[in-house]
């Protein structure tokens, strides 16, 4: 039986260890683990080896976690953590921590200290995207390098480097390519299927996903998903969560586009491949992160939120954090109030990661929010 | 008194222009009649911190802060800028200008907490109200509350400097920014303890001065700086002669004194209120040393709080732990290092402030390349140098920072210091989510049945039988 490019990227996106890692592994490839949108993968596979987000998907049990980290730290950084300790990470060859959030941070000393990777390093990135900040993050991403090459004795040239950004750039353009389709009047992939597929971009080799993203867009071309009861955007916290999306799915909502860090927020700015690659990625990667971590940008996210919403003819917006997340907790607060002043119908949800005991509460609001927005069918 | 409005910062300046009328000295008579006319909250407050032995102290903590509570509600009048500023920033940097002037988010939200009937909460639920979620941090929460949902005081500008070490203090302090369009300048401290992070710590203090020098409109010259920095080194000193003297057995400093010094830190250092304050509480507490005055018959167990205090009941904390003889040391507020500022130039005195600025709490320890490790390393030294025989973490549950790492903490301190740590969990500044009692009772259970027996010896450590040997 033939499995659809789509089937295949539900398979890989449901697993962490995926088997196209297994295969980069088999033949004698390494993986470095990140967390965070702060975190150039190009440098790391300017290095040979695999960058690999780590991601939860949902997973509930916390457990172990939940011995190093508190209650009050958001489940889905306890999340990763209990995978990182009970074994889930152990294909990782390496750890890379910045500082995203104060759980984040958490979360990566806590995995080091229970659970040492062979190889850590922390990259330090500032709240602010002054000349100065960018001059020391850039600092900061030669340190990262030099690291790399120290551990893994490899040399990273400018030349590989610009190669991997071509490379990130190929993946982000399929990425755009996907949330396009899905943002036009008869979208192509639902909010789930395009989650997915941004799971799969950032935790298998390049080949592997431009050619099954290749593959995914040809089967989708010119084809249309259900007309929804309303077309909805999701912003808010880290959020790897197929299921969860399924669900607002499936009382009739479809997510056209986001404002996620596992989603658009991740890719939709591009590098300057002309530049010096090293002052490219801190452009990028500080200068132009969408991230409420940056304490003066807020302009800036509302901005890409509005235009999403315009774009992608969004009928009401979902601002959505894990519980105990701070930096999405208080931003969502501004940005409802500044959507609501535009009369743009939006729900602010605060959830527990992956919890099922979250599912059924979610569902109810999102079908209210639904019949707030109004059937546009 | 003043006309008192419905926001926060009106109704504790109209509270404290009726404190600062008390006399220096007062009876015991004198201070059951002013109990007379005040509400609960406040009477049990103040009973609190008029109880003899703190009589002295309290009120010159107290005429300090209505000094400063009448500088800020006069400041406008003046022509000078009111800077709301987070506890992690050194105030004395505002009072090297004159025409600025600095108010503490943290010290107002614990002043209504100890002094207004109803403790703040009304402000908090306001905050609350606007779609805020329950978890962001009750320290900010209820005085931001007040100036989101009430037509209260409201600053010029807000100077954050909790970039690197607390999300939601520099959250919260950026939406009020936004909310009211009042000008945010953020002082960034990277997270990175080396010389190259320590460099960019001080050009982002430079920047931040000349974007206050521009927003004021005031040059900040040498002899502003140096009549500032002379008194910030005077507090400075008085600070260490207040540490060394809690390391005398028993402790001859009371309790609530660890909450009067980082409450003179935070609002009034470099001024002369600050050094008035100060003075008194060493004068107080080399008295009771000479005296061999401590408030039990003995003492028990020395405490040091390893972050946040509970602010809610001072009675049911300070005084209730020093009259059973469980010392308080000190909390992760009182890890303030000072250092010396040389005032040779108007360089050194920039660099000496910057120093101290990275030396404030919270920013020295989770804001560090290591939050577990650079906390570790402050409560370690702490714990050593004042003889402390446990550890309590207070587990106010907005410190996500520190939550995150207090497992760290408690194990490293044990392994280490041999120092068992508890650790609670409350809001620090709102009575409603883990009662007094309930505190005191698991502070009560940790003292008679893990610090006493270890100390006696008589705690033996069960080791697991691995199941192979079994």
């Amino acid at each position: 039986m033939t499995v659809s490019a789509m089937e295949e990227v539900a398979r890989l996106a449901g697993t962490i260890e995926n088997d196209s890692v297994k295969r980069w592994k088999d033949g004698g490839g390494k993986v470095l683990g990140y967390a965070c949108i702060t975190t150039p993968p190009e440098v790391i596979d300017a290095a040979g080896l695999l960058p690999y987000r780590v991601r939860a998907l949902g997973n509930a049990n916390t457990e172990i976690a939940d011995a190093h980290l508190a209650r009050f730290n958001c489940s889905f950084c306890r999340s990763c953590l209990q995978l990182g300790l009970d074994g889930t990470y152990d294909f990782l060859d390496g750890l890379v921590e910045t500082n995203g959030c104060d759980h984040l941070r958490g979360m990566f000393e806590n995995w080091q200290y229970v659970s040492p990777s062979p190889f850590f390093h922390y990259v330090k990135v500032p709240h602010l995207a002054t000349e100065d900040a960018v001059r020391y993050f850039e600092e900061e991403l030669r340190l990262f390098r030099e690291a790399i090459e120290g551990y893994f004795d490899v040399v990273i040239t400018d030349d590989a480097l610009r190669d991997a950004m071509k490379r990130q750039e190929d993946i982000r353009d399929r990425l755009r390519t996907v949330y396009r389709m899905r943002e036009g009047a008869q979208p192509s992939f639902t909010g789930a299927e395009a989650l997915a597929i941004f799971l799969v971009a950032s935790a298998v080799p390049y080949d592997d996903f431009i050619e099954l993203a290749d593959r995914v867009v040809e089967e989708r071309e010119g084809t249309s998903v259900p007309r929804p009861r309303a077309r909805l955007m999701l912003c808010g916290a880290a959020t790897d969560e197929l299921e969860l999306i399924r669900e607002m799915e499936g009382v009739g909502g479809l997510v056209v586009a986001d404002g996620l860090c596992y989603g658009a927020r991740a890719f939709w700015s591009s590098a300057d491949l002309a530049a010096e690659p090293i002052g490219a990625l801190a452009g990028l990667y500080l200068g132009e992160m969408l991230c409420p971590r940056m304490y003066t940008d807020f302009p800036r996210r509302r901005d890409f939120v509005l235009e999403a919403v315009e774009r992608a003819a969004v009928d009401g917006v979902i601002v959505m954090h894990n519980k105990f997340c701070d930096v999405h907790g208080v931003d969502n607060v501004q940005l409802r109030l500044d959507l609501e002043k535009r009369d743009i119908p939006v729900l602010q949800l605060e959830k527990e990661y992956g919890s099922k005991a979250d599912v059924g509460r979610v569902r109810t609001r999102v079908q209210a929010f639904l019949e707030r927005i109004g059937d546009t069918a | 008194m003043s006309d008192v409005g419905t926001g926060l910062f009106d109704r504790v300046h109209g509270l404290f222009s009726v404190i600062e009328s008390l006399p220096d000295s007062m009876s015991d008579e004198e201070v059951a009649g002013l109990m007379g006319v005040l509400p609960p909250d406040s009477r049990r407050s103040l009973t609190a911190m008029l109880v003899p032995r703190l009589r002295e102290g309290s009120l010159a903590f107290m005429r300090m802060l209505a000094t400063w509570l009448n500088e800020a509600a006069g400041a406008p009048l003046e022509g000078r800028k009111s800077v709301l500023v987070p506890f992690c920033f050194p105030p004395e940097l505002l009072h090297c200008f004159d025409n600025s002037f600095p108010l503490t988010s943290e010290v107002l939200s614990s002043l209504a907490v100890i002094a207004l009937e109803g403790q703040g909460e009304r402000y908090y639920d306001m905050a609350l109200g606007l779609g805020l979620p329950d978890h962001i941090c009750s320290a900010n929460a209820v005085e931001v509350g007040s100036m989101l949902g009430c037509d209260d005081f409201r600053p010029q500008a807000i100077v954050s400097a909790a970039a690197g070490s607390c999300d939601i203090n520099c959250k919260t302090h950026e939406l009020v920014s936004n909310y009211h369009d009042i000008p945010l300048f953020i002082l960034e401290k990277p997270v990175d303890e080396t010389e190259r992070g320590r460099e960019q710590y001080q050009k982002n203090f430079n920047t931040l001065v000349r974007n206050l020098e521009e927003f004021l409109g005031e040059e900040l010259t040498e002899d502003k700086l140096r009549a500032t920095c002379e008194k910030v080194n005077a507090a400075n000193l008085l600070l260490m002669e207040l540490w060394d003297l809690h390391k005398a057995v028993p402790d001859p400093v009371p309790n609530l004194f660890s909450l009067y010094t980082y409450g003179t830190r935070f609002s009034m250092w470099g001024t002369d209120p600050a050094i008035e304050c100060m003075r008194t509480l060493v004068d107080v507490s080399k008295r009771r040393l000479e005296a061999g005055e401590y408030p039990a018959e003995r003492e028990v167990a020395r405490c040091l709080l390893t972050y946040t205090s509970y602010y809610f009941d001072l009675a049911g904390l300070f005084n209730w732990m020093e009259e059973r003889g469980y010392t308080y040391l000190g909390d992760g507020l009182d890890f303030l290092f000072p250092e010396i500022i040389d005032t040779t130039s108007r360089e050194s005195m920039l660099e000496g402030l910057a120093v101290e600025a990275r030396n404030m709490p919270m920013t020295r320890q989770v804001g560090g390349n290591s939050m577990s490790m650079c906390w570790l390393e402050d409560a370690l030294f702490a714990a050593r140098d004042l003889k402390a025989d446990c550890a309590i973490y207070s587990g106010h549950h907005s410190c996500k920072q520190t939550w995150s790492v207090s497992s760290i903490l408690r194990a490293e301190l044990m392994n280490r210091a041999n120092v068992p740590m508890l650790s609670l969990q409350g809001d620090s500044w709102l009575k409603r989510t883990t009662p007094m009692s309930v505190i005191q009772d698991e502070i009560e259970e940790f003292i008679k049945n893990v610090v006493l027996p270890k100390r006696a010896g008589r705690r033996k450590v069960r080791r697991r039988v691995p199941v192979e040997d079994a």
